[in-house]
């Protein structure tokens, strides 16, 4: 693995890191499998005993939790340094905006096009550089952040509104019945949360989830087996850039508008950070990292201003304590 | 002719600047293998450290030289400070720890850094004052060279050429360079390894500080969001010499000055921040260690 190569050259011995083994559910897994579903469950029923800003906040969870896993299949499970991933995001979010308000198709059409053009976007852009070393890859990401965030605020093609960005995304009209409630769209939200979950779920128990591990932890070695690692790893990124794309849309519903200013590079440091804060491959961990980032910070607005200044802090005091993240994932069949 | 040596001119300060700045990550790199994505708000802290020591007045008797070397070495001495500390308590305890856990690390001091100059000096604009320095300006071949930005270019110069000199003709400057190659090797040779980190933690934010001070004086504005586009910058500059790198992280800086002046004169300054990253991939793809970095060989 890269990681290795780069830590021999300096000289510094590498960690040995035994490869997981398949997934064998025991004991605390097996619990969590029947807590999880159940956790999802009492989670329908926040609608009904939160007020409507704790709505809006279960909703922007959700969201962001499904981006944040997104980034976990890039760079949890297939272990390649992405610090572009609200690029993915971003992405489908315009999408979804600009085609419902520019082109009028109901929303709800719009999601097949914003998950595929994501995905695509994905295979395109991490072609060329997924041969890259870890940190070099990790500054490519970056600089694909940085040209997307200025090629949306200088109105490319004339439709992406510029700095403001655009206004006015409606939720999706199923049968008649409008999603226009925030409680409404947290049911969809969740729902979708549900989908990416159990996609996660089956990823760790396929082929495909297998050989990103086996990329992940010892490249070289799953080469030699005929692992075609170029084409799994541009996999990697077009399905977790098509997850990402289809939160953008949930997002463009939740805000009714989409702007430059919600893709970032800070906030692809976020989900970097929520990935490795809360642990890396770590359904639990991603979902716990989530929280803290967006659920937290509800708690405290008086200390609004203090945010990020808490945020850095934590990062550091997580990190120093716990270098794995605060629920790392299990070291399967260990 | 003239616009392209007014373009020369502007790229060569700001290229002297990111020089300096892109010497901090540079050197933590080739001893860490660590982003220190930290390193360009330590450089801001520099240029907010200078601002106020420039003009609280508790200096008011002092002639202007003394005073603007004063501001110097107490925001070189302040910032040095802070990327001790920032070792020491961020990077330091995870020295054996997966390479991802530092760079997290080095995320949360960024934020908290930037943040805290928030809370300090305010999220506006801070304006430094006109009559800091001598208005004096020349003409060179129809081409316009300021005090500040000779300033700028002799100390960025003299700054390098002393670091030059300190790496390549000094023991410790060996035991830096040695550090970089193969840290195991380098203990085994006798070298403190930690002595040789906690060094580079010291000589990178003091050249940073200058950097940032330097970015304060030419454009006479600091705000705290700064140290992230500036730094970023540097960083790319670093990249484009070699990361680890020494005088690539010179020549990567003075290239990136001069390539984005004459971006900005001749293209867009809009799509600035899009052409120096295009530049940095377009360098990547075709030659994945820099302009000066060596080729590290795929052990199998």
């Amino acid at each position: 693995m890269d990681d290795r190569v780069t830590e021999t050259t300096a000289g510094s011995p590498a960690p040995s890191v035994p490869v997981p083994a398949a997934s064998k559910p025991s004991g605390w897994s097996g619990l969590l499998r029947f807590v999880g579903p159940l956790l999802w469950c009492v989670g329908l029923l926040l609608p009904v005993t939160l007020s409507p800003a704790w709505i809006t906040v279960g909703g922007i969870f959700a969201i962001y939790a499904i981006v944040a896993l997104s980034q976990d299949i890039v760079l949890g499970r297939a272990g390649m340094y992405d610090m572009g991933h609200a690029v993915y995001f971003g992405v489908g979010a315009y999408i979804s905006a600009i085609l419902s308000l520019t082109f009028g198709w109901p929303i709800l059409w719009t999601i097949p096009v914003a998950v595929v053009v994501s995905a695509a976007l994905g295979a395109v852009l991490s072609a060329p550089i997924v041969k890259l070393r870890g940190d070099y890859l990790l500054v490519v990401t970056i600089g694909f952040n940085a040209i997307f965030v200025l090629a949306m605020k200088n109105n490319l093609f004339g439709l992406t509104g510029g700095p403001d960005g655009i206004f006015g995304v409606s939720g999706p009209s199923v049968f008649g019945h409008v999603f226009g409630s925030q409680s409404d769209l947290f049911y969809l939200n969740w729902v979708v949360l549900a989908l990416v979950l159990w996609i996660m779920r089956n990823l760790d128990r396929s082929a495909l989830g297998r050989t990103f591990r086996y990329l992940k932890y010892d490249e070289l070695a799953a080469t030699t087996l005929g692992v075609n690692a170029h084409r799994y790893k541009v996999a990697a990124f077009a399905l977790a850039a098509g997850i990402a794309g289809l939160a953008g849309t949930l997002f463009a519903m939740q805000l009714s508008a989409v702007s430059p200013g919600s893709f970032q590079f800070t906030d692809s440091v976020v989900l970097f950070a929520i990935v490795l804060v809360g642990g890396q491959a770590s359904v639990p961990g991603v979902l716990l990292g989530t929280a803290m980032m967006f659920v937290v910070p509800q708690i405290f607005t008086d200390l609004a201003q203090y945010r990020y200044l808490v945020f850095g802090i934590a990062m550091i005091v997580v990190m120093v304590l716990r270098p794995q993240g605060i629920w790392p994932a299990r070291r399967r069949g260990a | 002719m003239d616009f392209i040596l007014q373009q020369f001119i502007n790229g060569l300060t700001v290229g002297g600047i990111y020089a300096l700045i892109a010497l901090g990550y540079t050197m933590v790199y080739g001893v860490l293998k660590l982003i220190n994505f930290a390193h360009g708000d330590l450089c801001i802290l520099g240029a907010y450290i200078g601002l106020t020591s420039l003009t609280s007045g508790a200096f008011g008797g002092l002639s202007t030289p003394v005073l603007l070397a004063l501001s110097f070495i107490i925001a070189m001495i302040v910032v040095a400070v802070a990327g001790t500390l920032l070792d020491q308590l961020a990077y330091k305890p995870l020295r054996r720890a997966h390479r991802l856990s530092p760079v997290v690390s080095a995320l949360g001091a960024s934020m908290l850094i930037e943040n805290g100059i928030m809370l300090i000096w305010g999220p506006n604009v801070r304006v430094f004052p006109k009559d800091l320095l001598p208005n004096i300006t020349w003409h060179i071949g129809g081409a316009y060279l300021s005090f500040v930005q000779l300033m700028i270019m002799i100390g960025a110069f003299v700054l390098m050429v002393a670091l030059y000199l300190f790496v390549h003709h000094t023991r410790l400057g060996t035991a830096i360079r040695a550090a970089a190659i193969d840290q195991d090797a380098a203990r085994l040779m006798g070298i403190n390894v930690n002595r040789v980190i906690a060094l580079v933690f010291i000589i990178g934010p003091v050249l940073g500080a200058v950097g940032g001070l330097f970015i304060g004086l030419y454009y006479r504005q600091a705000y705290f969001t700064m140290g992230w586009s500036y730094g970023l910058s540097a960083f790319i500059a670093a990249i484009i010499g070699g990361i680890g790198n020494i005088p690539g992280a010179m020549l990567g800086g003075l290239l990136l000055g001069l390539f984005n002046a004459f971006a900005a004169g001749y293209v867009s300054s809009s799509w600035q921040d899009a052409i120096t990253f295009a530049l940095l991939i377009a360098i990547l793809l075709v030659r994945p260690s820099g302009l000066l970095g060596e080729r590290v060989a795929e052990k199998v």
